[in-house]
């Protein structure tokens, strides 16, 4: 209302050689919110960022930043932050001149400059190493030069291109949570590209999720989650277990009766705040957390179990039911479940299932 | 004869031939050259000082140095645009380029520096171009003017600049040139503070081979420029062919050799002490 956004996409688009990578794209971001464009590769994400970012000029549209529209400004007169994929940190300088670097430019007093260096060094806690080589730095920490050169000149916006995409799974998870924490400490409006859909959901406010060139679904990571719009998202985030069948009528508030399209045919409850016509026929996505695997019951699906693997924090199920031609997935604490007769019964609580677009 | 399975194609000893041929015709001529400057009745240095005090000959060895260090200046700035627009810009016409950098290196050099004489003599292409368009009003025998002899040289010697430049900048990731303009950095001042310094290694690397080809290039001096820019490895032929003086062309030949060494011992140190990169 009173101070202007710190973006704004209004439509824009792009096209490389003939086929458009995005397509008119409209995006407003919060003063400090953190968005995650999350998608497969090829899906425009990082053609966003590097059009907001001025790698890349819109065929159309505009993008403004806190209120000046800066479509056709040059990447280093648009006042962002920016952390690479490889970090892209300079081989030739130390990390005390890399983190230094922004402020040179912008022509920043010595004084200030050394005090600056060492406020952003203390705070991905690396201070002491301000007069090493760039080479002699783990991943882990030339991540935390990266994104200290970054911050340095107090960008309005931070953008992060698949930041964490080079370290190992641990070194991965910690850093999550402590980009988040200096991102939030602050305040400081981010954009983070990623294609790991865990990355997006512990990191960000909102997910945008894009496919072929545009945002399918944006929300909360657990809307998102939770609530999947298409298919292609339910798949996306995680596993997801897909079923088709006939809606058979309403059993509550924003509850619906469906039969389901197995054999022997079973009924199951799904939540949909869409009023929904009966016989209408929909397609439906449960969460493999969310089946539960118990002895075979008139009321629960009847599966078989075709392989159990051990994930660590669980048991990932893989069973067969008849007429689903792909396999359904069950996560478990359980390391035996009941089993007669080689089969067992799945089945979900109300509300764990959600409808699906058709056209996904 | 070793126990050890290890797979390996070649043995230390498969380098026997190539160390005897080069025994032979570089090693023992060179240190025959060295003999060959001492002639009876003479001190050992006779001609090393000839060649550095008499006021001709001092004049060649810096005219020598001179050639040597304006045309590698005149070929870096010729060829690092030319290597920045094929690692940068050029993509799938990187190959087309490469050749037509390389083109030039596939005719005889006698061939070429005729060609250059054909282009620059008084009634030649340029001179008929220049007149057309007013430029001047009477032709210039510009093939045989010192410029021509820098052309001649600059032609031969670019492909090695541009070659050297452009194996260093192609590993000089882009996102750093990216980074840069993040931080505020203009396209001349993320040039000045990251292209160029990264690409230091190729800049030494084919300065220091034009530098000592430029040296030892002695048909261009004697086709272009009327004989007015006279160099050692001119002189060197002239003495064999003319004056039939062996040994001070072999002083003189020794000297080029000293300065081309210390051109390596240079590359050798800048590439240990810069080579260092992850």
């Amino acid at each position: 209302m009173s101070a202007p956004l710190p973006l704004r996409l209004v439509d824009v688009s792009k096209s490389f050689g003939g086929t458009q990578v995005l397509k008119p794209l409209r995006l407003d971001l919060a003063q400090g919110e953190m968005l995650a464009l999350l998608g497969p590769s090829g899906c425009g994400k990082t053609t966003t960022l590097r059009l907001i970012a001025g790698f890349e000029a819109p065929d159309a549209g505009s993008i403004v930043i806190n209120g000046r529209d800066m479509t056709s400004m040059p990447p280093n007169k648009r006042g962002l932050g920016m952390v690479f994929q490889n970090y892209s940190l300079f081989p030739h300088m130390t990390v005390g001149e890399n983190v230094a670097f922004g402020l040179k430019m912008r022509g920043v007093g010595k004084a200030e400059k050394t005090q600056r260096v060492r406020a952003m060094l203390q705070m991905v806690r690396l201070e002491q190493m301000a007069d090493r080589h760039i080479h002699q730095l783990s991943g882990g920490q030339q991540q935390r030069i990266a994104l200290a050169r970054a911050l340095a000149t107090e960008p309005s916006i931070l953008l992060l291109d698949e930041p964490l995409g080079a370290l190992d799974k641990n070194l991965r998870e910690g850093m999550q949570f402590e980009l988040r924490d200096i991102q939030r400490k602050l305040g400081i409006t981010s954009i983070l590209v990623t294609h790991d859909q865990e990355e997006a959901l512990t990191m960000s406010d909102r997910v945008a999720v894009m496919a072929q060139g545009e945002v399918v679904q944006i929300g909360r990571p657990t809307d998102v989650y939770d609530r999947p719009r298409t298919r292609f998202v339910s798949e996306f985030l995680g596993t997801a277990n897909i079923f088709g069948g006939v809606v058979k009528g309403a059993t509550g508030e924003n509850c619906w009766l469906v039969a389901l399209d197995l054999q022997p045919q079973i009924e199951g409850l799904v939540a949909s705040s869409d009023a929904l016509a009966l016989g209408q026929r929909v397609t439906l996505a449960v969460r493999p957390e969310k089946l539960m695997i118990g002895p075979p019951a008139p009321s629960a699906i009847e599966a078989w179990v075709k392989d159990v693997v051990f994930r660590g924090a669980y048991f990932a199920y893989e069973l067969t039911a008849h007429g689903q031609d792909r396999p359904l997935f069950a996560y478990s604490q359980a390391r035996e479940v009941a089993v007669q007769n080689g089969t067992v019964g799945v089945s979900w609580a109300p509300g764990s299932a959600v409808i699906l677009q058709e056209s996904a | 004869m070793s126990a050890q399975p290890a797979y390996r194609l070649a043995a230390p000893n498969w380098c026997l031939p190539v160390l005897l041929f080069m025994a032979f015709f570089f090693v023992i001529p060179l240190a025959a050259n060295l003999l060959r400057t001492q002639s009876p009745g003479t001190g050992p240095f006779f001609y090393y000082i000839k060649l550095l005090t008499d006021p001709y000959y001092a004049g060649v060895l810096w005219e020598t140095l001179k050639v040597g260090l304006i045309t590698t200046f005149a070929t870096l700035l010729v060829g690092y645009p030319v290597a920045f627009f094929m690692v940068r810009f050029a993509g799938r016409w990187n190959a087309l380029i490469v050749f037509f950098v390389i083109a030039p290196l596939l005719t005889s050099i006698i061939m070429r520096t005729f060609g250059w004489r054909v282009l620059l003599a008084r009634r030649g292409l340029l001179n008929t171009w220049l007149l057309d368009w007013g430029l001047i009003s009477r032709p210039q025998n510009i093939a045989d003017d010192p410029i021509a002899v820098y052309i001649g040289l600059v032609h031969v010697l670019v492909p090695f600049m541009v070659l050297s430049i452009a194996a260093v900048l192609q590993g000089v990731d882009v996102s750093l040139e990216e980074s840069a303009r993040m931080l505020g950095a203009g396209r001349l001042r993320t040039f000045l503070h990251v292209t160029l310094p990264l690409s230091m290694d190729g800049i030494a690397t084919g300065c220091i081979l034009v530098f000592v080809v430029t040296n030892g290039s002695f048909l261009t001096m004697l086709l272009l420029g009327g004989g007015k820019i006279k160099t050692l490895a001119l002189l060197i032929y002239q003495q064999f062919n003319t004056t039939q003086d062996v040994a001070f062309a072999a002083a003189m030949g020794n000297i080029l050799m000293l300065v081309a060494a210390i051109c390596f011992a240079l590359q050798f140190h800048l590439l240990r002490h810069r080579g260092v990169k992850t």
